[in-house]
């Protein structure tokens, strides 16, 4: 019963510079879903004619529902951030989604959603500090009153943090308790039907919650992380 | 024995290699999506908006060249109705002469034929006058058997036809 580990990101092997720079598991799974993004990126576009049919209309559709909701929630003229939108939007969602094919999901590594989330960050105070200047930018942290300053640099720092851990928690959190479904289901079945040779209970029970915690949770994660982002950017940009 | 991350933490390498990850993530969406559907979307928008215009073109031109026949239509009519009106007053006209003419050749031959009349009448006439005048001096001749000199005579009876015609 002790074969329950939930561990972190597995190191393949490290690269012996710099005191050794550990190649993991969430990087491998990150450069394949990056790879089939790019094969689908290359699917969706090739031969594309001028009347839309199948994948060009899938490809162009796409596109057009992501420009749509930047212009809705950033406000007109912010088209240039659509192809970041659709990057995090497809990688959060592939590399959620990566579970379903027996891999470590990508985005259940901090490293990966805190990654985005300090880009979204770095977005948020250049945007801030070209609109505002930066005068305007640091006497917004005396709003409303200069004592308010500690609390509003705490939640301009909070923003990144419980960006990342929010995606990360679910996904995180999703791991644990499949695994622990998983181990859970192998023990009871070796407990009633013992007497089968394979664990029957971890057939079809995990698949139900694994369409909650993988599919539900993966397409939720990455459009509220995408919305979060357009959201903060989008303030930043608003010239008030 | 297998090395793992620990679960909940984060290292500066991972988070550049992230972040690397996710730049060329972006190029690639951005180069290989959005490039050429962008590309695509404005090909077909300016072919939609070229059509329009040839479209608009075209109604512009079958406006104008309405404009042209119902001109040209109105100005063959009115030709059509003066071509008409001059026809009908030279028939007119014409017809008036003729009618004219003939009248007047009426007239004439009513005229010839008057004096014709009159002559033939004042022929008539003398002859009668003269048979009259020959037989009243036989008869008086016959009657009276007295030979009274004819010509004395001659004198008498036309004296008489004349007083009495």
């Amino acid at each position: 019963m002790g074969d329950i580990a939930i561990n972190g990101p597995r190191v393949l092997f490290e690269i012996p510079i710099l005191g050794g720079l550990p190649i993991t598991e969430t990087m491998r799974n990150a450069w394949i879903v990056m790879l089939f993004i790019l094969c689908l990126c290359l699917f969706l576009t090739s031969r594309m004619e001028k009347v839309p049919k199948g994948k060009q209309a899938i490809a162009e559709k796409a596109v057009q529902m992501i420009d749509n909701l930047v212009d809705g929630t950033m406000g007109p003229g912010c088209r240039g951030f659509s192809p970041y939108i659709a990057t995090l939007l497809m990688f959060s969602f592939c590399g959620s989604l990566a579970s379903l094919f027996f891999m470590r999901p990508v985005t259940g590594d901090l490293n990966t959603t805190l990654g985005w989330a300090l880009i979204t960050f770095v977005l948020i105070i250049v945007n801030n500090i070209k609109y505002k200047g930066v005068g305007g930018y640091l006497k917004g942290f005396l709003q409303p009153i200069f004592v308010m300053a500690p609390l509003n640099v705490l939640s301009e720092v909070a923003t990144p943090v419980s960006m990342s851990f929010r995606h990360f928690g679910n996904i995180a959190g999703g791991l644990v308790i499949t695994t622990l479904l998983l181990a859970a289901l192998k023990a009871l079945s070796g407990f009633v039907l013992g007497f089968l040779p394979v664990p029957l209970l971890q057939i079809g029970i995990p698949g139900v919650l694994s369409l909650y915690f993988d599919v539900f949770t993966s397409a939720m994660q990455a459009f509220i992380f995408s919305m979060l982002t357009m959201s903060y950017v989008g303030n930043a940009r608003s010239a008030d | 024995m297998e090395l793992f991350q620990s679960f909940v933490g984060f290292s500066p390498w991972e988070l550049i290699v992230t972040i690397c990850n996710t730049l060329i993530t972006f190029l690639i969406i951005k180069k290989f999506l959005y490039k050429p559907v962008r590309k695509m979307l404005a090909q077909r928008e300016e072919e939609v908006q070229s059509m329009y215009s040839e479209a608009e073109n075209a109604q512009t031109e079958a406006e104008k060249l309405r404009a042209e026949y119902t001109e040209r239509l109105a100005k063959a009519k009115e030709e059509a109705a003066s071509i008409t009106k001059s026809a009908t007053h030279r028939a007119t006209v014409r017809g008036e002469e003729i009618l004219k003419e003939a009248s007047q050749q009426a007239a004439d031959m009513v005229k010839k034929a008057e004096t014709s009349i009159e002559q033939e009448r004042k022929k008539a006439m003398n002859e009668i006058k003269d048979e009259i005048t020959g037989l009243s001096v036989m008869i008086a001749s016959k009657v009276i058997e007295k030979d009274i000199n004819e010509d004395d005579h001659k004198r008498m009876i036309e004296d008489f036809i004349s007083k009495v015609g």
